[in-house]
């Protein structure tokens, strides 16, 4: 028997005949289940220990993030779009700050373009190293959470110095960042562009040639080059099949377009190859970031425009305008000019992209998160079909949503 | 491309070239936008004009398609505006699979309604839930805030919410 999933996708959802000759058996697999990556709820027909049907279930993180926006001015909707992606708060910000900017016509200075930069790969490898983390402890490597942790909190630790927020920065603002990087940032960042290769190395260690994951993702979860792009899946997932598109090369901003970097691709088109393109990332990001520290220009970090960003501190006790400026933009806040505009940044997870709707007011008339997960959580049933339950676990880790992205 | 005769209204916004076209038409214009190498589906999403006085609007609620040609690359936004209780259009569930879900989500939240959709049910919200937060008429909380400066109509909770 052969089903279309979409246009262009079937799949056979018949197999060798489980123990129970046939006869499927509904299983409720989350919400609360510990492999599900958050609260994802999936409903399998099993014959057997074999997967037939897939039906994934998802709303239950759901926090109206898009209706608050709404509610909240300009300025203010920052601290929002750190929390639905929650392991990649400055990409989210980013996305947000370039659409806004982008309807405003404003454009950055250089030295925030390069901190953004920074930022976003620093997520990026957090990002990656949670999923490292968490996919090993799924699948019997237990020690990768510990190992992946400890380098994820030199992150944080980074956050906490550049921003005074481990997680949820909003450091990345509409015209420009919350603060300059301070001597002992560089230095941190520094130390870590430096050893990060090596811990690299030690996670290859431990798991590149392991018998134990190779046999528990090779071959496991296929999706070709062409189910992927029709199901619209990005970031890893499309990049793991095989298709070199990462927004950071196609459809380059904040200066990436001046980066030497490869895009990581693997043709193995299963859940190994996808493992394999995360590592890749790691070390490229690492190598984008050695880049960023080296020529970091000196300037402003912010526009000089005070009817977007209130004025310096020091202006306040002197300059009667400064006071009127910051009154204004803290009772009232920026009207941003009539339009929509959509901008696509490359998280850790795929395009993360921000739809913006101005109506010429104070506040957005709506904002639009296109999350990577939501669209990538579509192709788990491609992949999961016919594979054994345990396998589902691999696929899903490996499919690295967030729910909270997925949710919004 | 899309033929003449589709399109109401063209433009670009802050850089985004944009296309109006009828909603009537909309599978005949994606479609036409599919075979010109616009193969992928960015997003799909609605706007509520509700009280919107930035221009005239020809209708309450604005669907916005997304596309991309991933060999240029190259984007185009597609937009229809519909009307009615509840707001009709058909859907391209077939055309760009991930729209599917996007459409249930639509549906969720703005409550239009996706002809021939193949499982038009809610998503994020509960089955059970009565009404569409993202309607500019449904409110933050559902408590009108007295003596603010900023109330405004869509802050009060409506009658039958």
């Amino acid at each position: 028997m052969t089903d279309t999933i979409a246009e262009g996708v079937t799949v056979s959802r018949t197999g060798e005949t489980g123990a129970f000759g046939g006869e499927l058996l509904t299983v409720n697999f989350g919400p609360h289940h510990p492999s599900t990556h958050g609260v994802l709820r999936l409903i399998v027909d099993l014959d057997g220990e074999q997967v037939r049907s897939l039906k994934p279930v998802i709303g239950y993180l759901h926090t109206g993030i898009e209706k608050q926006m709404e509610a909240l001015r300009w300025q203010q909707g920052v601290t929002v779009t750190d929390r639905h992606d929650y392991l990649s708060p400055p990409i989210n910000n980013l996305a947000y700050a370039l659409a806004v900017e982008k309807l405003m016509g404003v454009v950055v200075p250089p030295r925030a373009d390069a901190l953004r930069v920074i930022m976003s790969e620093l997520t990026r490898l957090s990002s990656h190293l949670v999923w490292m983390g968490t996919s090993g402890l799924e699948l019997g490597a237990m020690s990768m959470l510990m190992y992946c942790f400890r380098e994820r909190d030199t992150i944080l630790d980074m956050n906490e110095e550049i921003s005074g927020f481990r997680m949820h920065t909003s450091y990345i603002r509409p015209g420009g960042v919350m603060a300059d990087a301070t001597p002992r940032f560089l230095e941190m960042l520094d130390r870590f562009i430096h050893d990060m290769p090596g811990h690299v190395d030690e996670y290859e260690n431990l798991l590149t040639n392991n018998p134990i994951w190779r046999s528990r993702t090779i071959g496991i979860g296929h999706l070709s080059a062409e189910d992927a792009t029709v199901l619209g899946a990005t970031g890893p997932m499309l990049r793991g099949s095989g298709v070199p598109w990462d927004l950071r090369r196609s459809m380059p901003y904040s200066g990436y377009e001046s980066y030497d970097f490869e895009i990581a691709t693997s043709d193995l088109c299963d859940c190994y190859g996808r493992y394999l393109v995360r590592i890749k990332e790691m070390r490229e990001s690492v190598k984008i970031l050695r880049q960023a520290l080296d020529r970091l220009p000196d300037g402003p970090v912010n526009v000089d425009d005070r009817k977007m960003l209130p004025p310096p501190r020091e202006e306040l006790e002197t300059s009667m305008e400064a006071v009127i400026h910051h009154f204004k933009l803290f009772t009232e806040g920026y009207s941003v000019p009539p339009g929509d505009v959509y901008v696509a940044v490359e998280s850790g997870r795929g395009e993360n992209g921000c739809y913006v709707v101005s109506d010429g007011t104070h506040k957005p008339r709506r904002v639009k998160f296109r999350s990577a997960s939501f669209v990538n959580l579509q192709a788990l049933e491609r992949m999961a079909l016919n594979h054994m339950v345990a396998d589902m676990v691999a696929i899903i880790g490996t499919a690295d949503t967030v729910l909270g992205d997925c949710d919004r | 491309m899309i033929s003449e005769g589709l399109i109401v209204e063209q433009g670009v916004s802050a850089g985004d070239r944009w296309v109006t076209v009828e909603a009537g038409a909309i599978r005949e214009a994606l479609s036409a936008l599919k075979s010109d190498g616009y193969t992928v589906l960015a997003f799909l999403t609605c706007v509520d004009h509700l009280d919107d006085s930035s221009r005239q609007w020809p209708a309450r609620y604005e669907v916005v398609y997304q596309l991309r040609n991933q060999e240029k690359p190259e984007q185009i936004r597609v937009r229809a505006f519909v009307d009615g209780d509840p707001p009709h259009i058909d859907s391209v569930h077939d055309l760009f699979p991930p729209a599917n879900w996007e459409e249930r989500e639509t549906y969720d939240m703005f409550g239009i309604v996706f002809s021939d959709h193949p499982d038009l049910s809610r998503i994020l919200m509960p089955d059970d839930w009565v009404g569409h937060p993202l309607r500019r008429d449904y409110p933050v909380g559902g408590e009108p805030v007295e003596f603010s400066e900023e109330h405004e109509l869509w802050q009060t909770a409506p009658e039958k919410a």
